[in-house]
Order: structure tokens, then sequence, then C-alpha cells
């Protein structure tokens, strides 16, 4: 089927040639739809030094559906939902902006670009938003302390 | 009553209740993605309680429209309509040697993605499936398949489907972005963001801009026309057709109704006979040749033998279409004294016809009493009128042949096979 010879060929690129601070691998060598990607924290960013595990599920209809992004480790962020499922879903991974020309790896530099710079205006997390958009100080300082504690 | 004196009498509160109506049809979202062919009166019966100007326009296109293939509403519809159009027309045309051509007109236009940047890894499985949508018509037509069911399918199994459309999605954004100028000024964003958020997304339903430039793009090299048919109320018992196509078409129009009002698109056909093209008839001829001349009893074949080289001779409206249709019916006609004849009364290359094609004939040579048309046509009709005014050719007098030998190779050399007639 032409989505997993797509899955494939995206897989093997961005196992060749990975995004700055990102790698990625299967969960299951026998699975191509459920990848363990791990991230660290940008330089810049309180999740600095932070290694952030996320789980990215691609659907069967994967490219004309996008894939979904959840973090296992915990992280404090507007746009993460502070539960433990850790989702992520705005810009190109809501599936009504969805490109199937888009690629998995464009979808994990999204992500990674959203821990240097959180888009609160488009919070999950309504509350930690107010907190960036106001308090960045107190922010940042809740921030780093989750990393420390969850994301070393 | 016509419709606008109806128009005039409505109070504002019943303009509103049919606007209300009319803003409730909804496309089906449950349903297949492409429906097989049903009757339009389908159509009719949505609007049988709404503004009486839709209502007529939907009764009056019953008519001229017979047919229709519903969408369903999904975003995709008018990308479905128009990819769907293509491959169905493709289909019936019944040429291999076209659908060979357009194949290798699609894989050149996958030069369009490079350009844009796009990389082949990630859009390869989209091609891929155009290609494997080629592939099956052309083994449909092989197989001498009478109707596009294959295609049915393949636009109703949603990998296929969603593939097939993302590649005329991708193509119509490339189209754009190497064509900026045609279609800057129609937008309201840069041209880039509008390809971003209105022709590459899942689901974007196409707007005017993105159906022109899918046309421009991907349709009109194929030299097929594109008519939209806007059900709007404007004035009129009919439906307003516009070709967006630039080409005057060759080959065969797709239409599509477009509904305003919501948005949706779905596929109409004509009420004509479609002219099946095998035997390959060329009808652009028999529209074109001054058949008169033929006759005038002038002409005996041995004058003519330069004649035959040329594809006017191929007018001879008796090959492949049976007798009804031909003023000069050879068949039937005493033999012209011509030294070049070579065959018996009984030409070779009418009879098996008429064993094959009566139908399509016989309908063709019918057009003008077709009884269900009681109002004009909505469109020009591509029947060759000439034709019907004809004064039936009387038995006596020479007669133009076609001369077996001569026919052979002019066949290749004069029907379009490859390269469509121009006037």
């Amino acid at each position: 089927m032409g989505s997993q010879k797509r899955i494939g060929k995206e897989l093997a690129e961005l196992m060749e040639s990975p995004p700055a601070g990102i790698t990625v691998n299967l969960v299951d060598e026998a699975n191509m739809y459920e990848w363990k990607v791990l991230m660290d924290g940008p330089e810049g960013s309180p999740y600095h030094k932070g290694k952030f595990q996320i789980k990215l599920v691609l659907p069967t209809e994967y490219p004309f559906k996008p894939p979904t992004v959840s973090f296992a480790t915990k992280i404090y962020h507007p746009n993460v939902t502070n539960d433990d499922k850790g989702s992520m879903c705005l810009g190109m991974l809501r599936p009504d902006e969805w490109k199937p020309s888009s690629k998995i790896g464009a979808v994990l530099e999204f992500a990674r670009q959203l821990l240097s710079e959180p888009m609160p205006d488009d919070a999950i997390e309504g509350r930690i938003a107010e907190q960036y958009k106001n308090d960045r100080k107190h922010f940042d300082e809740v921030a780093r302390e989750w990393t420390r504690k969850h994301a070393s | 009553m016509s419709s606008s004196t109806n128009m005039n009498a409505l109070s504002q509160s019943e303009m509103e209740r049919f606007q209300k109506l009319s803003n409730e049809f909804e496309p089906d979202v449950q349903g297949p993605l492409v429906t097989t062919k049903q009757s339009s009166h389908t159509i009719a019966l949505d609007y049988a309680n709404a503004d009486p100007t839709l209502a007529a326009k939907t009764n009056d296109l019953a008519v001229t429209h017979p047919t229709t293939r519903i969408m369903k509403g999904d975003g995709n519809c008018g990308w479905r309509a128009v990819a769907f159009g293509y491959f169905e027309t493709m289909f019936n045309n019944r040429d291999p040697i076209r659908l060979q051509e357009e194949l290798i007109r699609f894989k050149t236009l996958n030069c369009y993605l490079n350009e844009v940047g796009h990389q082949e890894h990630l859009y390869e499985i989209f091609s891929d499936a155009t290609e494997e949508i080629f592939a099956q018509t052309a083994q449909a037509i092989q197989n001498g398949d009478r109707d596009e069911t294959f295609l049915v399918n393949a636009f109703n199994e949603e990998y296929s489907s969603n593939a097939v459309i993302t590649h005329f999605r991708l193509l119509t954004s490339a189209w754009m972005k190497l064509n900026p100028n045609r279609y800057q000024a129609y937008l309201t964003m840069p041209l880039d963001q509008y390809c971003g958020t209105r022709i590459e997304p899942v689901r974007s339903e196409i707007d005017e801009v993105g159906l022109q430039a899918l046309v421009d793009g991907v349709i009109n090299p194929s030299q097929f026309g594109v008519e939209i048919l806007y059900l709007d109320r404007s004035e009129g018992e009919h439906v307003t057709p516009h070709q967006i196509s630039d080409k005057c078409p060759i080959h065969a129009t797709i239409r599509l109704l477009y509904r305003p009002d919501s948005g949706h698109y779905d596929l109409l056909y004509r009420a004509e006979p479609t002219v099946n093209m095998t035997p390959m008839v060329n009808l652009q001829y028999d529209m074109t040749s001054n058949l008169e001349a033929w006759d005038q009893g002038a002409l005996n074949f041995d004058v003519s033998s330069h004649l035959m080289s040329i594809p006017n001779l191929m007018a001879d409206p008796g090959f492949g279409m049976g007798t009804p249709m031909s003023p000069m019916a050879p068949s039937v006609s005493p033999t012209p004294a011509s030294p070049f004849r070579m065959s018996p009364p009984q030409e070779i290359y009418q009879s098996p016809m008429q064993s094959h094609v009566p139908s399509h004939a016989q309908s063709h040579a019918q057009i003008p009493s077709i009884p269900v048309a009681s109002p004009p046509p909505v469109m020009p009709s591509a029947a060759p009128p000439p034709m019907t005014t004809l004064p039936s050719r009387s038995s006596d007098g020479p007669q133009i042949r076609l001369n077996p030998l001569v026919m052979k190779p002019n066949l290749s050399r004069s029907l379009p096979v490859t390269t469509p007639f121009k006037k």
C-alpha cells in the first residue's frame, strides 16, 4: 500500500539525516505506524537540557490524515495538554489544515520549534498560556523545574 | 407564467423562506464518494419546494441533462468531479493511443512538482495512484468494458480517491506557483499562502480560482472542455453554462453542476447520444465537409484519386455509422462507373460496422427528432447540423466510394489518432 511505502521512505530519510535535536525509532520494528521520538529541549528555552520522549502515531489513512503527536514525558507548555496524554494539536497538525504533501520531519521540526516559541493564542492550556504571556518569569521557572524533574 | 413574474410577485417573507430552503440544501455527507449515473430528477426534487426559479431551472435541467453523478460533499466534491470526469471522458473516448499520450503528459506534469520544491518520495504515491487509474482505464478499454463501473469503484476506494485528488491538488498548486501573474490578481492573499491553505490541505473546497487553475494546468492540454452550469437565482429558466476551458473542446466536455449556495459540485450529462469513438468515425470531418459537393454527380472516382489522400474523404459518414446516417447511402446505391472501384457493392467497411454500432448510429441519426428535448438545448449542440439539412441522396448518379487500397494507409494518417484535428 502506498501509505506504507511513503512512511518507509520518510523513516529512512529521518534516520539517515535526522533534524537537529531529534532522533526517531519505531516503537516496534513490526509496526511502521508508531514512532518513538527523542527530542532535545532547544537552547534558549526553559526546556533546554531536557530530553523529551514523544510518541508519534500515524493513522492508517496517512498521509491523508495528520500524524498525532503526544508527549510521553511530562512538559509544562501552553500547547500541550497537562494530563497523561500530553497531546499537541495545532497548526499543521490540525486535520483541516493538514497537507498530504507535508512530511513527518516537518511535523517534528514544528513541534521542536513550538518548544522555543509557544503559541499562547492558540493554547490548549489557558492558564499556562496566561502565565506565559503575563508572568514569563514564573512560567520559565515552572517549565524549567518540570524539565529537571521529568525530562532529565 | 415566467419565472421573472413569479419573482416579482414574491413577498419579502416568501423570498426569505425560499432562500432558507435553498440554503438548507446540504450535499450528502454519507453515501458513496461518487454515485453511479442517476436521473437528474433527484436534483429537481431537492428544489421542488424551494425558490421557483431554482425549481424551474432544475426541472429544465432534468430534460436537457437527464443524468447526473452526485459527489459526496466532503470538501473534495469539485476536485473529485473534475478528476472523475476526466477519466470517464478518457474512457468514453476509447482511444488507447490518446490515453497513453495523456499518461505521459501526466508523468511530465510531475516536473512542476519538482520545480516548486516537492520531493518525489513524498508525492510519488499520489502520482502512482493516478497512473494506476490510467492503467485500469487502459485495461477496461482493451477488455471492451461497456460501462465505467471500474472507475466508480476506484473513486469510491478511499485511498486511491484521496491519492488521485491529492495529486490533482498538488499539480494545480504547482501550476499556480509557476504562473503567479495569471492568478494573483484574483486572490485576496499571497499566492503561496492561498495554495497552502486553499488548494493543498485535505478537504479544502475548490473555489473559482482553484477550479480555473485546475482546468488551465491539468485538464486543458487534454483538449477536453470543462463547462460549469451555475444553479443560481439569476433570471431565466435554464441553468447558466460557463465554459471555463480556454480551447474549443475537441474531444468531449466535462460538465459540472455548481450550486453556489452550498458550494457543491456534481457531474452532469447532456441529453445527447454519446458518440462512441470506436471505430473512430471522425465527426469533425462530418461537420466541416461540404457534402453537397459529392452530390453534384460530377465526381468520378478516377478524377478524385488524389482526394483519397486528404482527410475529408473520411467524411463518408456511411463508414462505420450505418446507412441511416448517410445521405450518400453507398451500399444501397448502384455501383459507380469507376475504374478504381475495387470492391462489390457490399463494402467490407460497411457491413461489419452495421452489425456493431447500430444503436449509436441510429440514435445519432435521429438527433433532430429526439422527443425529450422540447425546449432548445442550453448549449449549441455539437451535432453536425449540415448533415440533417442535406437532401437525401438520390440513388442515381455516380458516387464516391472509398477505395480500400488507399483507405488503409489513409486511416492511420487522416484520423486524429494522435493529433487532434483543428479547424
